[in-house]
This record gives structure tokens, sequence and C-alpha cells, in this order.
């Protein structure tokens, strides 16, 4: 395949969302504070977004943005601030809980690398390469069409979490001893 | 770059990444921003597969918004528990939160 | 249903088989604290029963067998049915039984009036005769097997009934665990059976062993195991010691249950599937051997007993000896007929001997005598009719039995078994006319004052309830004296309707052995017959009756023979060694090795290593969600990893 500069442009903004992801997940998971945490889940999600967008869906990359980082973070801070956890700076993680984790995804990321490596993945035989099939316009129509139900169940999902986390959060006073 | 593989092994790393902090952290709230991690590993999973292999382009993209609105639910159910958590024990150490000792 | 009530003989039947259990159930549910309104519940169905039986001789009398049959279940290609068998046999022992059982439920009115068991007692009493009666009309082994079961059941019941009494209720014990080591092998022949004849029906059984159609491996294995079912409940040797302790029951039980009818099932099997055991030479035999063995053993610890009871226990055992005798010497009428005049002379004595314990509370026949027994005049003539029979004297109903039964042994070809019979009628003849003068004639006279004292008390206090007690049981004993003397005279009609109306059954009419040898047999063997029967009598006349007699009998200078037949010939004493050495000794200790070390062990090893695991998993279990998390993705991982390998 004959690499063109805009192909190198590409394939350098790829890495780059890459590495924009896995720094955010590196931020969101090791830094102590609680507010570093959050704001490196906001660019690895947004870095997640744009991997979308390169595997061709700009929707759900819009989406991404929306619901995640748009929602989801701000949920979070807001859950930050009521609960007031920054102040409480923890102390260093002690050794040999830290080892047991970096084992544990240790053996659960050499698993998930070679399965990805070892299988030997073989694209659907029928499989449409017309990128105009992936189309908002197709998705919304598949949402009320054919996955109708599972739309359905989704909303009542969303339903009862909320009610839900109206009940735990807004009257757990009332409900705790 | 346009492999499966390279997506699949990125998904791999994002996760093993969340798992790491879902078995590290002791801030409740930490923990979850790593589920995060993990929900949307599985979500690129998706749509990699959806964008390589699959014969119908539609579902995988549906099924990663059905799994976003499941993370939002998640989300939510979540953070009202750290809040009742925070309410009755005054903290938010996973750590402290032992009523199921064994 | 209306097929049902327009057959009056299957109504007849069913109703007549089934009303007791209905009285028991009545009685065990609802009145059991009105005892006067159970008996009556309980002495109405056994009544209604009689008459049901006694309905069916009448009206099949001389007809061909009915055989009324639906299907139980099958498995395979075995049909297991289940259904009535009307011949002349089940007739005559139906009507035997509820004959037997009704005049003995009247009688235990009187006998067991005040008990406090009352209403139990009645219970069981109908539990016993819905069992026996079911089994005599059942249509395969299979129903018979389990009805015998029943019987067994009630057995144990009315033995152990005064149940606070050890000694009763370690009887009740025995006779159930000897009755099922006999079982265990009648079940085993009826399995055997099934599996290589393929039918536990009566008439194919017998219409199959009749026409040769099966192996004579199979025929004489099938039949010495269940004849093994037949030494266990009639008490042949060597499972012969449990009748005797089963005395310990009330007296109308011993003379129901443990003489006349639930003993003689066994004798009655044999004669069900007589075709079979006859078709099988050898176990023919073994059978012959078995009964003389047991006639003769048991006549001997009769000869020394005191006790009333136990000395009718070992006629009653000598008796069911002689029946298995004449049926295994091929006499299928003298041993049936033998069965049914036994039936009313041994209910007679028993019961007569119930009156003599209700009145004296004793059993020694020596105290009984001393206190005035022969003043009861009623019983006292009635149980004199009862052991003139049993002794085979002329008019009455054990003289034609006997004769029947040895005229079946003279016609073997060895002289051993008539010779063997003979002495068993003298020894028959000696115990109980040593019984009768132990009571007729006391030693030294009647001690005047205890008696009179007792009929004082007698006349005075209790006059009309014992008079309705006394008359509650005299009349049945009345009727079965009748029955006793006038039996006899049936001979020929009950031969004729046991041999002739079964056409089926070929092998009812052998060439030796039925009936008609009794009249071809001739003079010298009645003579014989007879002369035992009184030899007997007079020795034991010379011994207990004459005045001036030492009243101690020939036996008494042989100390070592009379220990011996005291003990039963050591029988008892040789089950409990050998039930201490392999049971208790070997297998028990075995056992409770296995328990302590291996189950108990085994349990605490268990226990221990629950606990520990506990502990250990406990450990993990800290309430920790990171610590689950991370054994769950470590599992994962790893059976993900070890999946790739």
């Amino acid at each position: 395949m004959e690499t063109s500069g805009l192909d190198i442009m590409m394939q350098a903004v790829f890495w780059g969302m890459v590495g924009l992801t896995v720094a955010g997940a590196w931020i969101a998971v090791f830094p102590r504070n609680i507010l570093y945490n959050v704001l490196g889940l906001a660019l690895a999600l947004t870095g997640i977004g744009a991997l979308f967008v390169c595997l061709g869906s700009p929707f759900i990359g819009l989406m991404q943005l929306l619901i995640y980082v748009g929602a989801v973070c701000i949920a979070i801070v807001f859950a930050i601030m009521l609960s007031r956890p920054m102040h409480l700076e923890v102390p260093p993680w002690p050794p040999s809980k830290l080892a047991m984790g970096v084992v544990a995804s240790t053996v659960f990321f050499v698993a998930a690398v070679s399965l990805a490596l070892k299988t030997d993945w073989t694209p659907s035989p029928d499989r449409v390469s017309d990128t105009s099939l992936w189309s908002v316009e197709k998705i919304g129509e598949a949402l009320l069409t054919r996955y109708e139900l599972v739309f359905e169940v989704i909303s009542l999902v969303l339903l009862v979490a909320i009610i839900g986390a109206v009940i735990t959060a807004g009257f757990s006073r009332r409900l705790s001893p | 770059m346009n492999n499966l593989s390279t997506y699949l092994i990125i998904s791999a790393l994002l996760f093993s990444l969340g798992l790491q902090g879902i078995l590290l952290r002791r801030n409740l709230i930490g923990m979850l921003i790593s589920v995060e991690l993990l929900l949307n590993a599985a979500n690129l999973n998706f749509m990699a597969f959806n964008r390589f292999l699959n014969a119908d382009p539609v579902a995988g993209q549906v099924i990663a918004l059905f799994v976003m609105g499941l993370a939002a639910a998640e989300a939510a159910i979540g953070l009202s528990i750290i809040l009742a958590l925070f309410r009755t024990m005054h903290s938010i150490n996973i750590e402290r939160a032992q009523k199921l000792r064994g | 249903m209306g097929a049902f009530l327009g057959d009056p003989i299957l109504l007849a039947t069913v109703l007549g088989t089934n009303l007791p259990f209905i009285s028991m159930a009545a009685v065990l549910l609802f009145t059991a604290p009105n005892p006067a309104l159970s008996s009556k519940i309980s002495v109405a169905a056994i009544a209604a029963g009689a008459v049901c039986s006694i309905f069916l001789l009448a009206v099949l009398h001389g007809g061909s067998p009915v055989v009324y049959r639906t299907l139980w279940f099958n498995s395979g290609n075995l049909d297991i049915s289940f259904g009535y068998y009307l011949d002349s046999l089940s007739l005559l022992m139906l009507a035997i039984v509820g004959v037997i059982a009704c005049l003995v439920q009247i009688y235990s009115l009187g006998y067991m009036a005040g008990d406090p068991g009352y209403s139990r007692y009645f219970a069981f009493q109908s539990l016993f005769a819905w069992a026996m009666m079911n089994m005599v009309v059942a249509g395969s082994l299979i129903q018979l097997f389990i009805f015998w079961e029943m019987v067994g059941l009630a057995s144990y019941f009315l033995i152990g009934f005064y149940y606070e009494k050890w000694s009763a209720s370690q009887a009740g014990k025995k006779a159930f665990v000897m009755n099922r080591v006999g079982d265990v092998g009648f079940f085993l022949g009826l399995i055997w059976l099934l599996i290589g004849f393929g039918s536990l029906g009566i008439p194919e059984l017998n219409h199959a062993a009749d026409a040769n159609a099966l192996p004579q491996g199979l025929l004489t294995v099938s039949a010495l195991l269940i004849f093994c079912g037949v030494v266990g409940k009639s008490a042949q040797f060597p499972l012969l010691t449990w009748l005797p302790d089963a005395m310990e029951g009330p007296t109308p039980v011993s003379a129901l249950l443990h003489s006349a009818t639930m003993v003689a099932a066994g004798v009655y099997m044999f004669g069900r599937i007589f075709p079979f055991f006859a078709a099988s030479p050898d176990a023919m035999a073994v059978a012959l051997a078995i009964g003389t063995v047991t006639m003769l053993l048991s006549s001997t610890m009769a000869m020394v007993t005191y006790d009333l009871k136990q000395v009718w226990a070992y006629s009653t055992v000598s008796q069911l000896g002689m029946m298995v005798m004449a049926l295994a010497a091929g006499g299928y009428f003298a041993g049936v007929f033998h069965l049914t005049t036994h039936a009313g002379f041994k209910a007679l004595l028993f019961l007569c001997s119930g009156i003599f314990i209700h009145q004296f509370h004793t059993n020694d026949m020596r105290i009984i005598g001393k206190q005035g027994g022969r003043r009861l005049v009623i019983p006292m003539a009635c149980i004199a009719v009862g052991a003139l029979a049993l002794s085979g004297v002329f008019p009455f109903s054990g003289f034609f039995s006997k004769e029947a039964v040895l005229a079946v042994l003279a016609a073997q070809p060895s002289r051993i078994w008539l010779a063997a019979g003979l002495l068993g009628a003298v020894m028959t003849a000696y115990y109980s006319f040593r019984l009768i003068f132990h009571i007729l004639l006391p030693r030294g006279g009647i001690e005047e004052k205890r008696h009179d004292a007792h009929a004082h008390r007698y006349h005075e206090h209790e006059g009309e309830r014992r008079g309705y007690i006394f008359w509650a049981m005299a009349i049945p004993v009345i009727v079965l004296a009748g029955v006793t003397l006038a039996l006899g005279f049936f001979e020929h009609p009950i031969e004729h309707f046991l041999v002739n109306s079964n056409t089926v059954q070929p092998a009812l009419h052998p060439a030796h052995g039925t009936g008609a040898q009794v009249d071809g047999g001739g003079a010298p063997l009645t003579i014989m017959g007879i002369s035992a029967g009184l030899f007997g009598i007079l020795l034991a006349w010379f011994e207990y009756g004459r005045k001036g007699a030492d009243r101690k009998g020939f036996l008494s200078y042989f100390p070592a023979i009379w220990k011996l037949f005291d003990s039963r010939w050591f029988l008892d004493a040789f089950y409990r060694r050998s039930l201490d050495l392999f049971v208790y000794g070997g297998l028990t200790n075995l056992f409770t090795r296995n328990d302590r070390r291996v189950i108990d062990g085994g349990i605490d090893g268990i226990c221990f290593f629950t606990e520990s695991g506990g502990r250990l998993f406990s450990f993990l279990q800290s309430g920790m969600l990171q610590y689950n998390l991370l054994l769950m993705v470590l599992a994962v991982g790893g059976a993900v990893l070890y999946l790739l390998m």
C-alpha cells in the first residue's frame, strides 16, 4: 500500500489519539487525587471517541462525547463535590496490594492480547463495506424497527436507574438505620 | 493502523488499566471511574468487530449505544450508592465498607 | 361398578375379605377411646367376613375355580396381576379362617374384658383377619407374599400385645426375625421363579408344573427356596422355636394365629402350589424330612413342659410338621384335611386353656389342677374332646385326618416315615393326656379352701358380669367342640370337594396317597393308628392318672434327656450362641468398628475439613470487594491462558 502524506498524517493523528487515550486512562487510574482521575477519565473517553471516528462511526464518537464526557464525567464531579473525598488524601498503596493488582491485570492483559493475536479473525462473508450504510439514518431506523424491543428495554432500565438513584441518594437518610 | 489487532490490543490495555484501578483504589469514586474505563474498552471492542468483521454494520453501533445507556444508568446508580454510603459511614473508603465480612 | 354389584361372588369376596380392614381403620382412627364400640365393630366385620366365606363355599361348591384378575402393573415383559383365585382349597381355607376368627373374636370379648388395650387388640385382630383372608384368596404368589408379610406383621403386633412385658416384646421380635429368615428364602424363590418362568400366577404355575413345562433345576431350586417360607411361617425345623415363645400373646391370639390359621398359612401355601412342589421330587424329599424332624422334636418338647400353652404350642408345631409330612409324601388331601381338623380342635384346645388361664391366672397345669380346674365343667369337657381329637381317638375329627396322613405315609416306599408318624402319634397322645390328667385328677385332691374362696368371689361379687364373660368364652368353645365331633364324618364330602372338583389339577390325583388309600390301606393301618393313640393315653394314665401314680413321667428317670427336651434340644441356646458368635461377635463388632472409625471418623474428618476450609475461605471472604475481584480476574485470565495453550 502506497503511503501518501495524507495517510501519514492520518496515522499520526490515530497514534496521537491512542496515546491520548492510554495516557488519560493512566491518569484516571494511578494518581491519588480523585480530581485528576476524573480529568484523566474525560481525556481517555475523548480519545476513545476519536477512535470511534477512526473506526468509521462519527455518530457514535459524538455520542461518546455527549454521554460520557458531557454527562457521566460531570456527574462524577458532582459526586466528588458532594462526598468531599478529595481532601482525604490517601496514603500510598501497600506494596502487596499493588503487586497483586499488577499481577492480576498483567495476567489478564497477556491473556486478552494473546487471545486477540492467536485467534483467526475471519470477516463475515456477506459483509457490506458500503459506508453509506453507516449513516445516522440507518441507525435510527434500526433502533426503531429491528431493535425496538431492546430500545424500549434500555429506556426502561434508564428509568428504573433514575428512580433508583433518586431513592438511594435522596431517601437514604430515612431508609438507613 | 487500520487492522483489528491494533484496536483489540488498545482495548485490552484499557481494560487492564481499568482492572488495575478497580483492584487498587480505595476510593469508591475511583473505582467507578475505572469501571467506566472497562466499559469503554468493551465498547471499543464492539466497534472494532463491527468495523472489521460484522455483516450488518448497524448492529455494533446500536450495541455500543446500548452499552452507553447502561453505563449512564450504572453511573447514576453507582453515584447514588456512593452518596448513601457517604452519609451512613462518613467515608467512601472501600476498605472500610466490610459489612459482608465472613 | 354395575358389573361389580351384579356379581355376587366377586362382591362377597371383596366385602368379606376387606371389611375387617375397614373395621381396623375405624377402630384405630375413630373409636379407640370407646372399647365396647370398637369390639362390636370388629366382631361385626369379621362375622360378615365369616358369612361371606360360608356363602362363597356354598355357592361355589363343586364348581370349577373362579378367577378374577386385573393387571396391576407390568414391567418389561413381566405382567404382575392382582386378583382372586377361588378354588376349593382357598374356599375351604377362607371358611376356616372366617369362622375361627369370628369365634375367637367373640371369645375375646370375654377374655380380654377390662384390658386397657381392648380397642387396640380388636384392631389388630381385624388387621390379621383382613391380611389372612386376602392371603387365602390371592391369585398370584406375589400377592400371596404381600399378605403373607402382613399376616406376619399382625402376628408381631399380637405377640407383643403386652408390650410392657419384656418377654412378650422379645418374643414378638424373635417371631418377626425368624419369620423373616424364612421369608427371605421365600422371596428369593419367587424372584428365581419370576426370572425363570415369567409369571407368578398360581393357576399358571400349577398348570405348567402339571404339564412338566418347568425345567427341573429351576423347579427344585425355587421350590426349596419357597419352602423356606413354609419353614419360617409354619415353624418347621430349624426355625421352630419362635412359636412356643409366641405364646406370650393373649390366649385367643395363640388360638387364632399361632395354632389354627396363621401358622397353617405355610402349609396352606404348600398346598396352594402343591403341583409345583410335587413336580420336584428332591424338594418333596427335603420337605418330608424336615416335617418329620419337626414333628418328633416338638413332640418331645411337649412331653416335659408344665405350661399349658407351651404344650399346645409344641403340639401345634408337631401337627404342622405332620401336615408337611403328609403333603410332602404326596397326600394333598390328607395334608389339607389334617389342616382343617387341626384348625378346629387346636383352636378348641387353646380357647379352653384360655378359660383356665383366665380363671386361675396361671399357665401351670399343676396349679390349675390343684385349684380345681375340673370344676369348670364346660371347658373341662371341651378340652377333653380336643385332646381326644388330637390323640386321634375314633369319633373325633383328628382320628380321620390322622388316619389319612398315616395312610399316605404308609404308601411311601420306606417304612421309616410311617414309624415316625406312629411314634409321633404315641407322643401326641401321651402329652395331651398328661395335661388332661394333671387338671382332671390333681395329686392330693383339690385345695378346697382356695377354691371356695374363689368360687365365693366368683358368685357373689361379680356375678352377672362374670357370667357374661364366661359365656362369651364358653359359647365359641362349645361350637368348636361340636365341630370337632362332627367334622370327621365329612371326610368324604371334603375329599370329593377338594380333589375331584379340581379337574384342572391332575397332580392332585397322583397314583399314591389320596384319601382312596385310606380305605385301601385297610384295617391294619387303622388298628395301628388307634393303638398308637391308646398306648399314649394309657401311658399317661399309668404315670399321671391312676391312683398312686408318681406323676413324674418316665422321662424324669433320664435327667439328661429331660433337660434336653426341656431346653428345646438346645436350639435356642444354639441360636443364641451363634448369634453371639457371628452376629454380635463378628458382624456387630465389625460394624461398630466401621461406625466408629470409618463413619464417625469420616464425618469428623469432613467436619474438620469443612471447618478449616471455612476458615480458609473466610479469610478470602473478607468482605473486601477488591480481593474478590482479584481472584475472579486471576481465574478468568488463567482460564483463558490455559485454553490458549
